[in-house]
């Protein structure tokens, strides 16, 4: 162990599935990290004054605190420190876009490759778990307050988390068969396993957080009959409302949702079929991704799996400006996703079905007061890409409940939950956070909002 | 409170002294007037008021001239007794009130059993005074007092000390009213004249009659110029040339005592408090008479006041051991540097504290004259008639009684007091041992819940991590780079632990800090237990006392002291937690301080305070606000030395937090929470090392005395009793009543938080301590991280700026300079805002180009940063007008003469590579006194950072580490900082000479001292400041913020005329344009940054400057990491012209066209912008107080240079007389006869030479000069190749100071009757930052020779102690004895020593150097460069002495050893050095 391990030794993520073979599996690609190589990356860490990546980091997770850790082989006390600000490490390890977050503002970043922190995370929880560590539970008795938590999602997990960590008794209602949202059914195995969500189910369990699934707020069971059982209420259930391209041809059999499609697929895998989310099996079919953001690649990429022949991938801004983590577009290319940059699509043709897009080149406009650059479309540069099937990743809206406005909870004009910095919605007893209170984001985000909402919950309730 | 920031408890002073003694107790004339043309000849150690006539004081004290005064009495008609004493007073000029003075007198005369003869008005001429003298001129009156027929000379000294004391009392509050002397032995003459004067301001001191045997003379040099007759010196009995830094600790334990106190001989309620105010020496002196009046012998008390270092000193005779072990049991030292000389009319004494940090040279001529002064050669003798000459060493006295006529030295005082009681035995048979470090037993006190303990006492993971684990691990506090960016305690919005609103003072100009790890034998940290004792008296049982050698107490040295069975250490616990619902935090620490009161009346004497208790529903006092608060209470009852203060604490971790605790009061501290956590950290592996648990503790231990001893060193306090109650501390944000209350007499200056601020904090903490869903904090005040505490140079601001100066837009400084100025309160400035104003358009504004110069980059050495940024910044500053620094390691040649060159050129305390070329290659030399990081300290580039250039520019090895001490050897007092401007200014007329202050309480005082000793520029550096790497408790916890210092400064400099001569800069942190702003609205004309071009040019602000691996490339020597460097000096350039551009809207906004202006004009601020109630709790508005100050100096510097009152004739004379030949380079030999007020001497044509021809040009012996008699201080400072000096007579301190080649030879003249070997021949502190060059000197050499040389070649006949400190080139033959501590800190060179008495290795420091024999053939090489240094020795000085040693070669051959560095192979080094 040296000052002067980063360029003793270089950047090293840990082995990766071979391309060829991931292009027909529903496996993690990454294998973990051994204890020798965490510990030798781990030790590249500068511990800069200025941790830029704790700072960039959502939850800002005391990153150079637990590389340290690491190095020093102190896993089960890393693993503590890394639940103190995230509930989910090992998930938001596999699936946080760090390039862009505490892996871009790495220091060593420039130059010499940043510390391989999203991995080293992922490796803190699975070594501690090996080594028979587990979160601790709650050390005092009950606090005598319950609380009910809707959604099992990041945010509601975080929540949870804590509530339960504070002696609050906390109930998870998920409409969904397992724990976990979109982690769960939106998120494809490849970057994340469903084991891995189900183990951390299990720990949260163990801990004292209990979990009532296949139960629909508002239709299972009603909000009044929560609010009359538990002194709070937090809502994390996230944003479903697929966003729209708003060009012609978007109802044509064979345009398809992003949302509903990874759903189907995972629910096949894991064997839980559901009407509303049906299996499409896009083999042997010519696809197109609309769209650039982690969604969009998680498509591309079931697609490959599912043996679609040709995947396209079309995106109206460069590269460079695709928010779309640059490891996964990596990952993309080497699977064979082919990526067309700059392109805007018009229409998507057909008669009865989709037969193709038709699309129009772009090109990024000067930047704007804040900075940033709109694309502008470039004249008489249209063309059409044949396809049988497209796919519509832009993103999703807020998926309000119709129980809102008769619970007082009021919703801001893009339709998110509002709250004050406690987390407290326009009801006191009604506290909300993640993707319906901020629109779509990122897990990590998600996750944040849980957590810091239970504390604006336990302040409430004075405990 | 005053109103401004200044207050005269901060004055400081320092100066010159001497003694003349006929030996023979013969009074004549003839002395009196010696002692006053030695007087004069030591002005240049005094100061001039702006007036230039009114001197800092001077004075006499005589042997009381007994005929004079018969003659004066018959003469007025007075009649006179067979025994009478004279009062010489100063009175208030008012005759109504001095009339009730002269009444009273009689009164108290007639009481006492005196007879009050009458009064005589001394006859004084006011045409004496300059302005500021007479503005505070007192009337000198002579009370003439018949002494009762019965009685000795000591019972009628008492009584006339008796009657000083009543009227002192009585007239306490009289304006003007001083007792200057009330004696049958002695009287004083002084005044605020210029030592010149002071026979034509007293006639009485001119008149023939007026004889005397002997005399004390004192020149004061005052850091500020309030005109204060008291206050020159002599005082009563002794005249001191140094300061104490105890003081104030000592004052308090004075005040403690007094209860104790009880003679037969005085009745103490009469003459107490005896130890007043005034000055340090006053109060020393006050001590001093009070011992002696009390029954004391006049050596016993000396020595119990400033004994010598005796602690570490093994082979000390035990005897003498026991008697300063005994008495160390019973008063603390009065400690820092001290020259003292004495005279009680029957003794004149000299004395030196223990590290000898002050000169004092003596003579004693045929004529049985004895001379003793800061300096030799003060008085005009011949050499030839000279018995003996030497000089007093450190904790060396040496007297002479009057009476009998013998000359006492240390050995033989020494004899005298340790044989007057059996103070072994006593010691063997009472005194109590115990081991501090045995076995680990179970915890004393343990930690049931550790997490919430943690949160309830503020720890924080960061803690835990990078203080306590470090600590434990390696017994040593972790290093931290770039300073302090977090907001000071009071302005948080955290809460913070108590420590943290304290800010350790340190020494700087008037005092030196010590180097506790090179001159570690000084330094002690014993503890003493059990109640102390009648000074008085000295009994047998008074040594029943408990001693442990640390006061971090362990579990088992916890228990053992808690739990002794006997009634005089009876122990008794204190809770120091209470119930939140019951009580508040005031009123528990009153309830604490009564109970405290309450069991030291009954008798308990350990008391332990304890916040162990602590639960939840439970509140508790911070325990650094309850020692303090018991402390006063128990001085206040006369009951603090019944009783020892045990400190059982949570709150004690880091150093700091412990030197707080014993700084208010604690006796020991143990601090359970610590132990507890690293019991656990090596229970959970935390340790990289397998270490045990007794190990780890142990560790944490010795890590917390290491801090100790440099937060103590650094006030220039070597042991801890004498530190212990000082309150060396500035509360910073601290309410008046909590001050009150529990620090009583520390300086708060701008109020803060208070009582329900502290509770409050305290509260939520222990609420959140016991809610489980908070986790331990993670922290954040050492290193950014989000959601702790707020960093001023956050991950935002970092990126904003590089953006910023990358694209050059003005739109994205913009965006920076907004996160900065409405950055939450951070800083006091942020607190001070500009006062909206009649705006005027830009274009009226003085353009960028005007105010960029007034930019400078702040030092950081080549050695610190790689040469491309080096260089970068320093190509960016020429640039633009402004200046960069060289910081203290060099430069490199071909960086002069283009735009690369630093144009500031630093001379700090390791002098490396400080040469004659690099002083005249400088448009400013900057004398760094202290820096920001780390005030007070030195510091260290390790091997791994010391590459080929940098070594080549620092006289040193590559890949072996450099040393900076922590003092400047050459600035021990202010007088000695007037020296080596007076040397700079020598070397290198052209260059401005600036001097580098960290603020502090007080810094305004020095400053204006500092501009007394001709500096033309001053820097105050803010506590935000620093860039260099320093220990983590040094970056949070020393100096203070910049806006006090400056506000403090500029006002002081204005009151005392001296603001017109010196240019003043502000440094610390400076962001933006508003910092610029604020700053010169606050006073200063020019601006350092230190960070922001850094971060310009690149540096992520990732703090690990230290470990030579920054990954911008920065701060690093590593050939690959610097390939990443790309920093551009555009970049900085860029940052400059946005900071001027943002500076002219704001003046543009304040309607000022000119920014010299804006200097001083405290006006356009007011105060506002608070967001919490703690920072609506400051009073800011003594910041701003300048812009009321009336009849003061200009707000700006108005003189281009501030010029000596010493014109160097000689020094001219020679460079005049040697140039034409010097010009064309043709040989020349000169002669001069030499005095001691000839200062520096050599230095100015040392410059003349490297301006033209560098340091080498100049073929050897080009130009020789002999002198006849003696040197001032300086000798050959920067001499130079082409140079060869030759002087017959002796030398002051700093001879060779600098040198870099040429030949110095001093030698005494032909015909002189006494042993070179056994005389001293130069001074203190010889060849300091020699660089190369040549000294031969005939005799011996003070302390500290050859320290931090890296090339000079000398040979001398003797050396005192600490020679070749720090030394990392060159060679020193010693043939003669050598003093203590030889080879500290010495990496490099060599040194020969002849050890006649065999007992070097007791004298030599084995640290980083081994001594062999050369009398073996493996060693024939360097037997062989021996004798040619010998050869050459005899060749230059004729020396007697070396002449016999070479002719019994063998005999003395076998007695030498050979000193070499351990780091050096002895074949490399001799091939090296041949």
């Amino acid at each position: 162990m040296s000052h002067f391990s980063f360029i003793e030794g270089p950047r090293k993520d840990p082995e990766k599935l071979d391309a060829e073979q991931r292009r027909h599996e529903f496996r993690e690609l990454y294998t973990g990290f051994d204890l020798g190589s965490a510990r030798l990356q781990a030790d590249r860490c500068l511990h800069c004054g200025n941790p830029y990546c704790e700072w960039k980091c959502p939850v800002h997770n005391y990153i150079p605190n637990w590389l340290q850790l690491i190095v020093e082989n102190r896993i089960e006390e890393a693993a503590a420190m890394s639940h103190e600000t995230n509930t989910l490490p090992e998930i938001c390890g596999r699936i946080c876009p760090q390039d862009r977050l505490c892996e871009g503002a790495c220091t060593l970043n420039d130059g010499y490759g940043a510390v391989t922190i999203g991995h080293l995370e992922r490796f803190i929880t699975e070594e501690a778990i090996g080594r028979g560590w587990h979160p601790e539970a709650p050390r005092r008795t009950a606090n005598g307050k319950r609380v009910a938590v809707i959604g099992a999602g990041p945010a509601g997990l975080g929540c949870a988390d804590i509530l339960n960590r504070a002696g609050t008794e906390v109930l998870v209602f998920d409409r969904y068969p397992a724990v976990g949202g979109l982690l769960t059914f939106g998120i494809p195995p490849f970057k994340l396993e469903k084991a891995v969500i189900a183990r951390r189910a299990q720990l949260l369990e163990d801990m004292g957080v209990r979990f009532q699934l296949n139960t629909e707020i508002g239709k299972d069971l009603s909000m009044t009959q929560l609010l009359a059982d538990y002194d709070a209420v937090f809502l994390g259930m996230g944003t479903y409302a697929a966003k729209e391209g708003g060009f012609p041809g978007e109802n044509l059999p064979g345009v398809i949702k992003a949302l509903p499609y990874l759903i189907g697929n995972v629910r096949q895998l894991m064997d839980l079929p559901d009407p509303f989310t049906p299996f499409v099996d896009l083999a042997g079919k010519r696809v197109v991704v609309l769209g650039g953001g982690d969604t969009a690649m998680d498509c591309l990429r079931t697609a490959i799996r599912q043996g679609a022949v040709q995947v396209t991938c079309a995106y109206r801004r460069d590269e460079e400006n695709m928010p779309g983590s640059r490891r996964e577009v990596a990952n993309a290319r080497e699977e064979g996703v082919h990526f067309l940059f700059n392109r805007q699509p018009l229409e998507i043709l057909g008669e009865d079905s989709v037969a193709g897009v038709r699309l129009v080149e772009t090109r990024l406009g000067d930047p704007d007061p804040r900075g940033r650059r709109h694309p502008e479309m470039v004249a008489g540069s249209e063309q059409v890409l044949a396809a049988d099937v497209v796919i519509i990743a832009f993103g999703f809206d807020p998926s309000p409940a119709p129980w809102f406005a008769e619970h007082g909870i009021h919703l801001d004009e893009r339709g998110r939950v509002v709250t004050n910095a406690q987390f407290q919605t326009s009801n006191p007893r009604v506290f909300a956070g993640g993707d319906m209170r901020t629109g779509s984001d990122l897990v990590v985000t998600a996750v944040d909002e849980g957590r810091r909402a239970a504390n604006g919950i336990l302040d409430y309730l004075g405990v | 409170m005053t109103q401004s920031l200044y207050s005269p408890e901060f004055e400081r002073d320092s100066c010159g002294f001497g003694l003349i003694a006929q030996l023979d107790n013969q009074a004549s004339h003839y002395i009196v007037a010696t002692a006053i043309s030695s007087l004069a000849r030591l002005t240049h150690r005094g100061a001039v008021a702006a007036d230039g006539k009114t001197g800092d004081g001077c004075g006499l004290l005589l042997q009381m001239p007994e005929g004079f005064f018969r003659a004066i009495a018959a003469e007025t008609g007075l009649t006179l007794g067979r025994r009478f004493g004279i009062g010489q007073f100063f009175l208030p000029m008012d005759e109504s009130a001095a009339t009730p003075i002269r009444d009273r007198l009689g009164h108290e005369a007639a009481d006492l059993g005196l007879a009050l003869a009458g009064w005589r008005p001394v006859p004084t001429d006011p045409d004496a005074c300059g302005a500021e003298a007479l503005a505070a001129l007192p009337s000198v009156w002579q009370a003439f007092l018949n002494l009762p027929a019965d009685g000795d000379i000591d019972a009628h000294e008492r009584l006339l000390y008796r009657l000083r004391r009543r009227l002192e009392k009585r007239f306490a509050g009289t304006e003007g009213f001083f007792a200057v002397t009330c004696s049958s032995q002695v009287i004083g003459y002084k005044g605020l004249v210029m030592p010149e004067r002071l026979p034509d301001f007293y006639p009485d001191l001119r008149d023939s009659r007026c004889a005397s045997a002997l005399v004390t003379y004192h020149q004061r040099f005052s850091t500020n110029t309030w005109p204060e007759w008291r206050l020159c010196q002599p005082f009563r009995m002794l005249a001191h040339n140094g300061e104490l830094n105890t003081v104030q600790g000592n004052r308090i334990w004075a005040r403690a005592r007094e209860a104790q106190l009880a003679t037969p001989l005085l009745p103490m309620a009469e003459v107490l408090p005896a130890v007043g105010g005034g000055s340090d020496s006053f109060s020393l002196d006050n001590m001093l008479e009070l011992l002696v009046q009390g029954g004391m012998d006049f050596f016993k008390a000396l020595r119990l006041l400033v004994p010598p270092a005796w602690h570490n000193f093994p082979h000390m005779d035990p005897e003498l051991r026991a008697f300063y072990e005994y008495h160390s049991m019973r008063m603390e030292a009065w400690d820092g540097p001290a020259g003292l000389v004495l005279n009680t009319g029957r003794i004149a004494a000299c004395a030196l504290d223990r590290n000898g940090l002050r000169p004092a040279r003596y003579v004693i001529t045929k004529e049985r004259i004895l001379n003793i002064a800061s300096e030799v050669g003060v008085f005009d003798y011949d050499h030839r008639d000279i018995l003996v000459q030497g000089r007093v060493g450190p904790g060396q006295v040496i007297a002479v009684n009057m009476h009998s006529g013998e000359f006492l030295d240390t050995a033989a005082i020494d004899a005298r007091i340790k044989a007057s009681h059996p103070y072994r035995q006593w010691l063997e048979s009472h005194a109590v041992h115990l081991d501090a470090d045995d076995a680990e037993g179970q915890p004393a006190m343990a930690v049931g819940d550790l997490l919430s303990s943690e949160k309830a006492f503020g720890v924080s993971f960061e803690e835990e991590d990078q203080v306590i684990r470090v600590l434990a691990e390696g017994g040593q506090e972790a290093v931290g780079s770039m300073g302090d960016d977090t907001p000071v305690a009071v302005l948080s919005t955290q809460p913070r632990h108590i420590a943290d609103y304290f800010r350790q003072q340190f020494a700087q100009v008037t005092n030196p800090p010590i180097d506790p790890l090179r001159e570690a034998l000084v330094m002690s940290l014993n503890t003493v237990f059990g109640a102390e004792s009648n000074l008085f008296e000295e009994r047998p049982e008074f040594a029943r006392r408990i001693e442990v050698h640390s006061p971090i107490l362990s579990d088992q040295t916890f228990r053992a002291l808690t739990s002794r069975s006997e009634a005089q250490f009876r122990a008794r616990t204190f809770d120091l937690t209470y119930s939140a619902a019951d009580n508040t935090l005031e009123g528990a620490i009153e309830a604490l301080s009564m109970a405290a009161l309450d069991a030291v009346r009954h008798g308990d004497v350990i008391l332990v305070l304890s916040d162990h208790a602590l639960d939840r529903d439970r509140l508790y006092i911070p325990a650094l606000m309850a020692v303090g608060a018991v402390h006063h209470a128990l001085i206040e009852a006369g009951l603090r030395t019944r009783c020892n203060l045990i400190v059982a604490t949570a709150h004690a971790r880091d150093p700091h937090h412990f030197a707080t605790l014993f700084g208010y009061g604690a006796t020991a501290v143990y601090p359970y929470l610590s132990y507890a956590i690293i019991r656990s950290l090596r229970e959970r592996h935390a340790f990289s090392q397998p270490v045990t648990e007794q190990k780890a503790l142990e560790n944490y231990r010795k890590g917390i005395d290491k801090g100790l001893y440099k937060i103590l060193s650094k006030m220039g306090i070597a042991t801890l009793a004498s530190y212990r109650s000082s309150q060396l501390f500035e509360a910073l944000g601290l309410d008046r009543r909590v001050v009150e209350r529990c620090f009583q007499g520390t300086v708060s200056r701008i109020g803060g938080a208070s009582f329900a601020h502290i509770e409050n904090d305290i509260r939520g903490l222990v609420r959140d301590a016991f809610l489980p869903r908070k986790a331990l904090p993670v922290g954040g005040l050492l290193k950014y991280v989000s959601g702790g505490e707020y960093h001023a140079y956050h991950p935002e601001v970092v990126r904003s700026l590089q953006h910023a100066v990358k694209t050059g837009r003005y739109g994205d400084y913009q965006v920076f300079s907004g996160l900065v100025n409405q950055r939450p309160v951070t800083n006091l400035r942020d607190l001070l805002q500009l006062r909206p104003a009649q705006a005027i358009p830009i274009d009226e504004v003085e353009p960028i180009e005007a105010i960029t110069p007034r930019f400078d980059t702040a030092a950081m050495s080549l050695g610190a940063l790689s040469p491309e940024a080096h260089e970068a910044l320093a190509i960016a500053m020429n640039t633009i007008g402004g200046r960069s620094n060289s910081g203290e390691g060099g430069e490199d040649p071909a960086r002069y003469h283009n735009n690369k060159v630093s144009k500031i050129k630093q001379i700090a305390s390791g002098r490396f590579g400080v040469t004659p070329e690099y002083a005249v290659n400088a448009e400013e030399l900057q004398i760094k006194v202290a820096q920001g990081a780390k005030p007070g300290e030195g510091g260290q580039l390790p091997g791994h950072k010391v590459t080929g250039i940098i070594a080549r520019l620092r006289y040193a090895k590559e890949g072996v580490a450099l040393i900076s001490p922590p003092p400047h050897h050459d600035i021990y007092s202010i007088e000695d900082l007037a020296q080596l401007i007076f040397d700079l200014k020598q070397v290198n007329p052209s260059a401005y000479v600036s001097v580098k202050l960290v603020s502090e309480a007080g810094v305004g005082t020095i400053a204006a001292g500092v501009a007394k000793a001709y500096a033309d520029r001053i820097t105050i550096a803010g506590y935000d400041g620093g860039t260099g790497a320093s220990p983590l408790s040094s970056v949070k916890y020393a100096g203070s913020p910049w806006e006090l210092g400056l506000a403090e400064t500029q006002a002081t400099l204005r009151r005392n005329h001296l603001r017109h001569r010196v240019r003043l800069q502000a440094d610390g942190g400076f962001k933006t344009g508003l910092d610029v702003v604020k700053g010169a609205l606050l006073g200063a004309e020019s601006f350092g940054f230190g960070t922001a071009p850094m971060i310009a040019l690149g540096c992520k602000y990732l703090r690990i400057c230290h470990l030579n691996n920054c990954a911008t490339g920065i701060a690093t020597q590593d050939e690959t990491l610097r390939k990443h460097f790309t920093g551009l000096p555009e970049m900085v350039i860029n940052y400059f012209r946005f900071v001027a551009q943002e500076t002219r809207e704001l003046m543009a906004g304040l309607g000022i066209r000119r920014f010299d202006d804006l200097v001083g004009a405290t006006g356009h601020l007011q105060v506002g912008g608070a967001q919490t109630s703690k920072q609506e709790h400051l009073d800011l508005r003594p910041l701003l107080f300048n812009a009321a100050l009336q009849n003061a100096d200009s707000n700006i510097h108005t003189l281009d240079r501030n010029p000596p009152f010493d014109h160097g004739e000689l020094a001219e004379r020679m460079v005049a007389d040697a140039m034409p030949a010097l010009e064309r380079r043709i040989a020349t030999h000169l002669h001069y006869p030499i005095r001691n007020v000839n200062r520096s001497i050599g230095a100015r044509l040392a410059g003349e030479i490297a301006r033209r021809y560098g340091n080498n040009g100049l073929a050897e012996d080009c130009v020789q000069v002999d002198f006849q008699g003696t040197a001032g201080q300086s000798f050959g400072a920067f001499c130079v190749q082409g140079m060869r000096m030759r002087l017959h007579g002796d030398a002051n301190d700093y001879v060779g100071k600098a040198m870099n080649g040429g030949t110095l030879i001093i030698a005494p003249p032909e015909g002189v009757t006494y042993a070179s070997q056994d005389s001293a021949i130069v001074g203190n502190t010889c060849l300091y930052g020699a660089t190369g060059g040549r000294l031969y000197a005939a005799g011996r050499a003070g302390e500290r020779f050859a320290v931090r040389n890296s090339g000079a070649i000398a040979v001398i006949e003797g050396a005192g102690d600490h020679a070749c400190e720090y030394m990392t080139g060159g060679q020193v033959v010693v043939l003669g004895e050598p003093g203590v501590n030889f080879g500290a800190g010495m990496t490099g060179g060599l040194a020969f020593v002849w050890d006649r008495q065999r007992q070097f290795p007791d004298l030599v420091n084995g640290e980083l150097v081994n001594y062999h024999r050369i009398d073996t053939e493996a060693m024939a090489g360097y037997e062989g460069l021996l004798r040619r240094h010998v050869e050459a020795h005899i060749a230059a000085t004729k020396s007697r002495h070396a002449q016999d040693l070479l002719q019994h070669w063998a005999e003395f051959l076998r007695d030498v050893w050979l000193v070499a560095p351990k780091a050096a192979r002895l074949d490399v080094l001799l091939e090296e050095a041949s």
